[in-house]
């Protein structure tokens, strides 16, 4: 390199592009982002709202239930990304999985703020009757085949409610569940209708739920007190005792509230559906 | 499948066909978001801007490429979370692997090698300091490789625009490199 050839416009253009080529910038992989693109346009072009297309969604779609195939698992309505759903599990891109985030057991407190690990991108975390909401750096939705909850098993409602640490509470609006099951030693109680899976766990002393969410916020919801996750994300179980967080599941749209000492998740519904059944618990 | 019939299949709603396009300019769409300044929200900033692509894609103009269409979107999403950020649409990159003095594309010579580090480091600080505007044009000519046609569409300017502001960001930044010698 010599002074002189600062005076020519071409080398100065050349030592440009040579200084581009070795910028270096990362991005993930291609197939990722392929990926993770048409999990968002598969959920925003099905019925979301369609109470019939989520079907499979509430209880077939999450863990422990005898529908919960890997088909139903993935959307809010299987029927919808049909082939997408058939993907291997295990290639996810665990990007909002990886620093394992710092679990406080805060009870009915609402936090917003930084977190201080992990992607600069993971915009807040809210906390909110035993759920856990991390919003802003989702990766793709995960893709892994629905696993039970520890410990659990198929139970009358009787004896859920022997066994649960808080009061079981059933809405009114849905009568008697068709399935009701027992997990982590009554720590979780889940009661099925057909497309609507209600868990009911004890809210008051720690984290039980993670969410991944991308944008936006959930929506709150004055009329119980609660929380609306408008669109599918990743969902996992925290144990009972801290501990690792189990495999991320995708979860259709949410309420979350709370109900004396219980928190409460209701997966199925539209939200204004949700709603008038949050109403009708007692 | 060409881009061409990539597009005309998702169009008709196909998400097979528009994953090959995702999947095509994945790459090329990280690198503009960067150097555009999306810093740490690159990734977000593309996915949106790929949602936002198939949203849009009626609106694409068949025929023409799609590479600096989409790169448009990039651009726009990238300044848009540049401006609700409220910061600078810095250039936040670093300068990657150092090139190999003896290798292939480098400088023949290893004390050229030693000055070409050190030049690069300069030339990139004063490309930095550039008003946005200009920045961009370098960006995307040099850096991105773009042609000044595809400049001015991914920019959202003219084609003269795009000449006048790359004229006046080479005539900056050869004074400061030049600058550099003297001092």
């Amino acid at each position: 390199m010599s002074t002189s050839d600062d005076d020519d416009p071409e080398a100065i253009e050349a030592r440009l592009r040579a200084l581009g080529a070795d910028l270096a910038v990362p991005a993930p992989p291609p197939a990722d982002v392929a990926r993770a693109v048409r999990a968002r346009l598969a959920d925003a072009a099905g019925p979301v709202r369609d109470g019939d297309g989520n079907t499979e969604s509430g209880p077939g779609g999450q863990r422990g239930s005898r529908r919960g195939s890997r088909r139903g698992s993935r959307q809010g309505s299987p029927g919808r990304v049909p082939r997408w759903s058939r993907r291997p599990a295990g290639r996810r891109p665990r990007v909002a999985a990886a620093p394992v985030a710092v679990l406080v057991a805060v009870a009915m407190a609402v936090l917003l703020g930084a977190t201080p690990q992990g992607r600069a991108a993971v915009a807040s975390v809210l906390r909110f009757a035993g759920v856990e909401i991390h919003v802003g750096g989702a990766g793709p939705l995960p893709t892994g085949v629905p696993s039970p909850l520890p410990g659990e098993r198929r139970v009358t409602l009787e004896e859920a409610r022997r066994t649960a640490r808080f009061s079981v509470a059933v809405p009114s609006a849905l009568g008697e569940p068709a399935d009701v099951r027992l997990a982590d030693g009554g720590r979780v109680v889940t009661l099925l209708w057909p497309g609507v899976r209600l868990d009911e766990f004890d809210g008051t002393l720690g984290v039980v739920w993670r969410k991944e969410l991308g944008e936006p916020w959930p929506e709150q919801v004055d009329a119980v007190g609660g929380w609306w996750i408008p669109r599918p994300h990743g969902v996992s179980y925290v144990p009972a005792g801290g501990g690792e967080p189990r495999e991320e599941q995708v979860a259709g749209p949410t309420l979350i509230w709370q109900h004396k000492l219980a928190g409460l998740r209701l997966e199925g519904p539209d939200r204004a559906e949700a709603v008038r059944i949050a109403l009708s618990v007692r | 499948m060409d881009d061409d019939e990539a597009v005309t299949r998702a169009l008709a709603g196909d998400l097979d066909a528009y994953e090959v396009l995702v999947t095509r300019y994945s790459a090329v769409a990280h690198r503009t978001a960067s150097l555009l300044g999306a810093a740490d929200e690159t990734e977000d900033v593309v996915q949106e801007a790929f949602v936002k692509a198939f949203r849009h894609l009626k609106g694409f103009r068949r025929g023409s490429s799609f590479r600096p269409w989409l790169l448009r979107i990039v651009a726009n999403e990238t300044h848009d979370l540049t401006r609700s950020r409220g910061r600078r649409s810095d250039l936040a990159v670093r300068l990657g692997r150092e090139r190999e003095p003896y290798g292939p594309g480098g400088p023949g010579d290893p004390q050229d090698a030693v000055m070409d580090a050190d030049g690069r480091t300069r030339l990139l600080e004063a490309v930095r300091a550039l008003p946005d505007r200009d920045r961009e044009a370098v960006v995307c000519r040099y850096f991105l490789q773009l042609s000044e046609a595809e400049t001015a569409e991914v920019l959202g300017v003219r084609l003269g625009t795009v000449k006048s502001r790359t004229f006046r960001a080479l005539r900056r930044l050869r004074e400061e490199v030049s600058r550099e010698h003297l001092g």
